[in-house]
C-alpha cells in the first residue's frame, strides 16, 4: 500500500501531469520541482522565507525620514510644491545680493563645505537622553555610599562585584575530540601494569549488572605463527658484504629466478601445438571437398562395407535358448572350479607355516616403512608450521630478496642506493605470520552499464 | 523408537568455525571496521585442518574465524564506538550537504573517540609480555615516523610515532643497552611509497603499537629513575640554548627536536651525582657453581667494558653521513658527538674544536685537515661496536677500500667457513696483533713475484742464483745422501699419536651397524670441512686475482 502511495506521489510530481482536482496553483505543474521545507523551524526562517519586499518598504520609509524629515505622504502641499510665476523679480534680487556679498567679504560669505559635511544631514532629531535630565539627589547618593562602606566593612560583597570577581578568563577550550583521541601527539601515559584491579564489589553483583569484564580466552594468547616478528637479513645483504656471503645470497636469488622460468616453460610446453597438426592448405581443401567428389573408389569400397554390415547384423542377432545339457555342464564346471579354489586355499594356509620367516621379514619391512613415513610426516608438519597459512582466496606471494648485484654495490654509505621498501617488507611480514590475509585492491564494479552516445555533431559527420 | 537423525555439518569442526561475512553480520559492523577490530583485539583467521568439513562440502577458499573468538568480540566496548562513529559520519555528511555550518562545528567538536588502554592491558597482562612483542611495535613506529606529513595518513599518528621513537632512543642511550649494529642494503627511504600496501591496516596496527610503546616507555623510564615525559637535564639544556632556535623548528616542536638530537642527557627524578656501579651479589661459593659464577662475572666485566667503548672520545659528523644512526650508536657507548650547526638543532661543539678525536667523513677527500684527529669512514663505528673493541683506524681512512661489513648476527659453528676478516677481528679481540704479521707476509709474497732489490730478499736471491749456476754447470744438483738426524721425540706428540691409534682400533672393532652409523656421521662432518676448504681455496684464488690486477695497475 505504501508503495502504491509512493508511486502516486512520484507520478503526481512529474511536470505536465494533470490532476483530477483543479489545484489552486497551476504554476506548480509547469515549474520546477520545489523542495518541501518546514518553515516553522527557526533554522529555516532565515534560509527559506523571502522578506525582500518588506525590507524594501521599510528602507524606503527610513530614507524619506532621513532626507526630507518625515513621510512625503504626510507633508502638506505647500512644502512640496510651489507655483512658478515667472522670472520678473529675480534680476533685482540678484543685483542686491552681490553687493551684500562683496560687503561681507572680510567675514565668511558662505559656510565651508567641510562644516556642511560634518553637520547632521538627517532631519530626524537625535533621541533624548533621559539620564541627562536626571538630577542627582545628594542625600540619596550619600546614603548609598555609606551603605556600601558598611557592607564592605562587614565583608559582604554586592552581587555585581561578586559576579565580576567570579568571572573567569575566557578559556578557549581546545577541541575535546582532539585531546581525547588515541593518537594525540601529546597524550599522556601512566603505569598500566602497576595498578591493582578495582574489584571492590561483589562478583555476583558485577555479573548481574553486566559490569564484569569478560575474560580473554587463553587460546588467543598464542601467537598464530612461530616466525619471529623481525627477521635478520642474511649477511650477504649488508651494504658492504663479504664476498662469499654475497655470492650465497646471489645464488639463492638465482634459484628463485630459475624456478620461475621453469614454471613458465612448463606452461608454454603444455600450450604448445605440434607443427604437424597445423592445418595446411591441402588438408583444408580435402576436408572441404570430402564426400562431394564421386569416384570409382566409392564402388570398390561399397561391397566391403556391405559385408561388414552383415557381420555386425549377425552379431546382434538373438541367441537361441540354452539346452538342459548345457546348463548341467555349466553347473558341474562351476562346482569343480570352486572345489579347486578351496583346496588351493587350504594348501596355501598349511604351507604358510613354513613361510614364517619370510612373513616376519615382510612384516618388519612394513613396520619400518610406516615408522619412516611417520617421522617424515612429523617433520613435514613442523615445516608447515613455519609456512604461511592459506587464509583466503589469494595465496601468499613471497617477496623478492633485497639484494644488489655486484656492480650495483656501493663502496661507501653515501653512494648507497637503497633497495626495497621497509613498508612493503613489514606488510609482507604481517601476512607471513598469519596476522592478516593477503588481499588485492577492491576493484570498482559498476552496477549499471555505461552507455556511450555519439554527439549530434559527430553523427552528422559520419 | 524416535530420535532425530544425525545430519552432516551439524556438530564438530563445522560448528566451531564461522566465515568472515557471517561474523561481520553477527557483529553488525562494516568490513573495514571488522578488520580494524580484529587487528586491535588480536583475533586472527584460522585455517581449519579439514577444509571440506568446515566449509560444508565445498572447497571454495574462504576465511574462517573461530566462533568462540567472535563471541568474545561481542563483549568489546569499542564496538559501540565504531557504530557511533558511523552515525557521526552520516550526520556530518548530512550537515555538509545542507550547508548547516553551525551543526558541522558542533558535530566536529563532539566527534566520538576511543582509547585502547584496556585492550593493551588485556592482551599483555604483565610487563614481560609487553616486552616480548616490543620489536614489532618498534618497527612499525620507526617506519611511521619516517613518513611525510602530507595528510595522506593522519598527521597526528606520525607525530606521535616520532615522539615515541625519540623517547625510546633516549632510553637506550641512557641505559647503554645497544649491543649489535648492522647496516643493510634496505636503508630507510623517505619518499618512495609502494602502492600495493594497505595503509589502513598498517595504521590500525600502528594505533595499537603506539599505545603499547607509550606504556612500555613509561615503565622503562621509571625503572631507570628518569622523568617521563622526558626532560633534558637542566645543565645540558642551558648548554643547548642557542640564539637562532627559531631557524630550526617552531616553538612547539623545538623541544622534541632537541630531544631527538640525542646529544644531551636526560633529567632524573632523584638526582644522583655519580652512577653507582651495580655489584653482583656474592653468593656463598658452591663447588659446582663456582665455574658458572666465574663465567657470569667474566661476562659482566666484559659487558661493562663494552658499554664504555667510546668513552672519552669526541666525534664530529660531517654533513654527508647519516647523522641520526651514528649519533645514536656513538652516544650509546659513552662517546660525545656533534655536527655542523646548519644540519640539525642540538650541536654542542663546532668542527673547529681542537679536542675532537675522530671526524667521520664519507667523501674521497677533505680540504682542511687537523692534525690530532683521525678522519675515518662511518663503517668504523659499526664495526667497532660489533667487534666490541676499538679497531685500528688505518683500514678506514678516506679513500681506502673498506673491509667487508660483517653481520654480527651470524654465529659460525665449527667447521664452517669463517671469512678471514672475522678471523682477524677475533685475533684482535684476543689481544694479538696479527695484522702486522699478516701484512709482512703479504709484502713478502708480493715482492717475490716482482723484480726487487730489497734487503730482505737478498738471501733467497743468492740461494736461487747458486742453484741456477749449478744447473747450468752440471746436470744434476749437488744432492747428497746424508745420514739422517735423530729428531727429539716430543712426548705430547707421542701421546696424541697413541690416542689416534686407539681410536682407529676402536673403529675397526665396531659392529657393522654401528660402523654404518659412524660412517654416516663422519661423512657429514667431512663434507663440511671439505666445503670450508673449497671456499678457502676459492678465496685464495680470488685474492690472487686481485693481486694480479693490482700488479697490472701498478705496471
Amino acid at each position: 500500500m505504501a508503495a502504491a502511495r509512493r508511486l502516486k506521489r512520484v507520478a503526481a510530481s512529474q511536470p505536465g501531469f494533470l490532476t483530477l482536482k483543479p489545484s489552486s496553483e497551476p504554476a506548480d505543474l509547469v515549474g520546477s520541482r520545489r523542495k518541501r521545507v518546514n518553515k516553522n523551524k527557526k533554522k529555516n526562517w532565515n534560509k527559506f522565507s523571502d522578506i525582500a519586499d518588506v525590507e524594501e518598504f521599510l528602507e524606503d520609509v527610513r530614507h524619506q525620514e532621513r532626507t526630507t524629515g518625515g513621510l512625503l505622504s504626510e507633508k502638506s502641499d505647500d512644502t512640496l510644491f510651489f507655483v512658478d510665476l515667472g522670472q520678473s523679480e529675480k534680476p533685482e534680487q540678484k543685483a542686491e545680493e552681490p553687493d551684500e556679498g562683496k560687503k561681507r567679504k572680510g567675514k565668511a560669505s558662505r559656510p565651508l563645505r567641510i562644516d556642511l559635511i560634518l553637520q547632521h544631514d538627517s532631519h530626524i532629531p537625535p533621541p533624548k537622553d533621559v539620564l541627562a535630565y536626571q538630577q542627582p539627589n545628594a542625600k540619596k547618593l550619600r546614603r548609598i555610599a555609606q551603605k556600601a562602606e558598611q557592607l564592605a566593612a562587614r565583608g559582604v560583597v554586592p552581587r555585581r562585584q561578586k559576579r565580576l570577581l567570579n568571572r573567569r578568563p575566557i578559556d578557549r577550550t581546545v577541541n575535546k575530540a582532539v585531546t581525547e583521541a588515541n593518537n594525540n601527539p601529546d597524550r599522556g601515559y601512566y603505569n598500566l601494569w602497576g595498578q591493582e584491579s578495582k574489584d571492590s564489589a561483589d562478583p555476583w553483583y558485577l555479573q548481574q549488572t553486566g559490569k564484569k569484564l569478560v575474560k580473554r580466552p587463553e587460546k588467543l594468547n598464542e601467537k598464530p605463527s612461530v616466525l619471529p616478528a623481525v627477521e635478520v637479513i642474511a649477511p650477504g645483504g649488508s651494504y658492504n658484504p663479504d664476498f662469499f656471503s654475497h655470492q650465497v645470497l646471489l645464488q639463492e636469488a638465482h634459484n628463485v629466478e630459475v624456478k620461475k622460468k621453469k614454471q613458465e616453460d612448463r606452461l608454454e610446453k603444455q600450450l604448445a601445438v605440434n607443427k604437424e597438426d597445423r592445418a595446411t592448405e591441402e588438408t583444408a581443401l580435402r576436408e572441404v571437398v570430402e564426400g562431394l567428389i564421386e569416384e570409382e573408389d566409392d564402388e570398390v569400397g561399397a561391397p566391403n562395407s556391405k559385408e561388414d554390415d552383415e557381420a555386425a547384423v549377425a552379431a546382434i542377432a538373438v541367441t537361441e535358448k540354452k539346452t538342459e545339457r548345457q546348463r548341467k555342464k555349466e553347473k558341474a564346471e562351476k562346482i569343480k572350479e570352486q572345489q579347486r579354489l578351496s583346496s588351493r586355499r587350504q594348501n596355501a594356509q598349511q604351507q604358510q607355516l613354513f613361510q614364517l620367516r619370510s612373513i616376519k621379514t615382510s612384516i618388519k619391512q612394513q613396520e619400518q616403512k610406516t615408522k619412516k613415513k611417520q617421522v617424515q610426516r612429523k617433520a613435514q608438519q613442523e615445516a608447515q608450521k613455519a609456512q604461511p597459512r592459506r587464509l583466503g582466496k589469494l595465496k601468499f606471494q613471497t617477496p623478492d630478496l633485497d639484494i644488489q648485484l655486484s656492480d650495483e654495490l656501493a663502496g661507501s654509505l653515501r653512494q648507497l642506493k637503497p633497495e626495497g621498501s621497509i613498508l612493503k617488507d613489514r606488510f609482507k611480514s604481517l601476512q607471513k605470520r598469519n596476522l592478516i590475509e593477503p588481499r588485492e585492491r577492491a576493484k570498482f564494479k559498476r552496477r549499471l552499464k555505461l552507455k556511450y552516445v555519439e554527439k549530434r555533431a559527430f553523427k552528422e559527420i559520419t | 523408537m524416535g530420535g532425530l537423525p544425525k545430519k552432516k555439518f551439524e556438530r564438530g569442526s563445522a560448528t566451531n568455525y564461522i566465515t568472515r561475512n557471517r561474523a561481520r553480520k553477527k557483529l553488525m559492523l562494516s568490513l573495514p571496521d571488522f578488520r580494524r577490530l580484529c587487528i586491535l583485539k588480536g583475533i586472527y583467521p584460522h585455517e581449519p585442518k579439514h577444509k571440506k568439513k568446515v566449509n560444508k562440502g565445498s572447497t571454495a577458499p574462504r576465511t574462517f574465524y573461530l566462533l568462540k573468538d567472535i563471541r568474545f568480540l561481542l563483549h568489546e566496548p569499542i564496538v559501540s564506538k565504531f557504530r557511533e562513529y558511523k552515525i557521526f559520519v552520516r550526520k556530518l555528511k548530512r550537515a555538509y550537504g545542507k550547508t548547516e555550518w553551525s551543526d558541522v562545528e558542533r558535530l566536529k567538536d563532539n566527534k566520538p573517540t576511543y582509547k585502547l588502554d584496556h585492550i593493551v592491558k588485556e592482551r599483555y597482562p604483565t610487563f614481560i609480555d609487553a616486552l616480548r612483542d616490543i620489536d614489532d611495535a618498534l618497527c612499525m613506529c620507526f617506519l611511521f615516523s619516517t613518513f611525510a606529513r602530507t595528510g595522506k595518513c593522519h598527521v597526528q599518528t606520525i607525530q606521535l610515532c616520532r615522539r615515541l621513537t625519540v623517547e625510546w632512543m633516549n632510553y637506550v642511550v641512557a641505559s647503554r643497552a645497544l649491543r649489535k649494529v648492522s647496516s643493510f642494503v634496505t636503508w630507510i627511504q623517505y619518499d618512495f611509497h609502494p602502492t600495493d600496501v594497505d595503509y589502513r591496516v598498517m595504521a590500525t596496527f600502528t594505533e595499537l603499537y603506539t599505545t603499547l610503546l607509550g606504556f612500555v616507555n613509561f615503565r622503562l623510564y621509571h625503572s631507570l629513575n628518569l622523568v617521563y615525559p622526558p626532560k633534558l637535564d637542566s645543565k645540558a639544556e642551558s648548554e643547548l640554548k642557542e640564539e637562532h632556535e627559531d631557524d630550526y623548528a617552531m616553538n612547539s616542536e623545538s623541544y622534541l627536536e632537541k630531544l631527538s638530537a640525542l646529544s644531551s642527557s636526560l633529567a632524573r627524578v632523584v638526582s644522583t651525582d655519580e652512577e653507582e656501579e651495580a655489584k653482583l651479589d656474592e653468593f656463598p661459593a658452591e663447588g659446582e657453581d663456582m665455574e658458572q659464577m666465574e663465567a657470569i662475572e667474566k661476562e659482566q666485566k666484559q659487558l661493562e667494558t663494552q658499554k664504555k667503548l667510546f668513552e672519552g672520545l669526541k666525534f664530529f659528523l660531517n654533513r654527508e653521513v647519516p647523522r641520526e644512526s651514528l649519533a645514536f650508536t656513538i652516544r650509546c657507548f659513552g662517546g660525545r658527538v656533534s655536527w655542523d650547526k646548519s644540519v640539525c638543532i642540538g650541536s654542542t661543539y663546532d668542527m673547529t674544536d681542537e679536542t675532537i678525536t675522530h671526524q667521520i667523513v664519507d667523501r674521497p677527500n677533505v680540504d682542511k685537515q687537523y692534525i690530532n684527529r683521525d678522519y675515518i669512514q662511518p663503517q668504523w663505528v659499526y664495526d667497532c661496536v660489533n667487534a666490541k673493541i676499538l679497531l685500528p683506524v688505518e683500514d678506514y681512512f678516506l679513500g681506502v677500500t673498506l673491509p667487508p661489513h660483517l653481520s654480527p648476527f651470524v654465529e659460525e659453528k665449527e667447521g664452517d667457513y669463517v671469512p678471514p676478516e672475522k678471523l682477524k677481528i677475533m685475533a684482535l679481540q684476543r689481544g694479538e696483533k696479527p695484522g702486522a704479521d699478516e701484512e709482512d707476509e703479504e709484502d713478502e709474497d708480493e715482492e717475490e713475484e716482482e723484480d726487487n732489490d730489497d734487503d730482505e730478499e737478498e738471501a733467497e736471491e743468492e740461494n736461487l742464483k747458486q742453484m741456477e749456476e749449478q744447473r747450468s754447470q752440471g746436470k744434476s744438483l749437488q744432492v747428497k745422501v746424508t745420514p739422517g738426524k735423530v729428531k727429539a721425540d716430543n712426548p705430547a706428540r707421542l701421546k696424541e699419536e697413541e690416542m689416534a691409534e686407539e681410536k682407529r682400533l676402536a673403529i675397526m672393532m665396531m659392529k657393522k651397524k654401528e660402523k654404518y652409523l659412524y660412517d654416516k656421521i663422519m661423512f657429514g662432518k667431512k663434507r663440511k670441512i671439505r666445503e670450508a676448504n673449497k671456499l678457502a681455496a676459492k678465496r685464495k684464488a680470488h685474492d690472487d686475482a686481485e693481486k694480479g690486477k693490482k700488479k697490472k695497475a701498478r705496471k
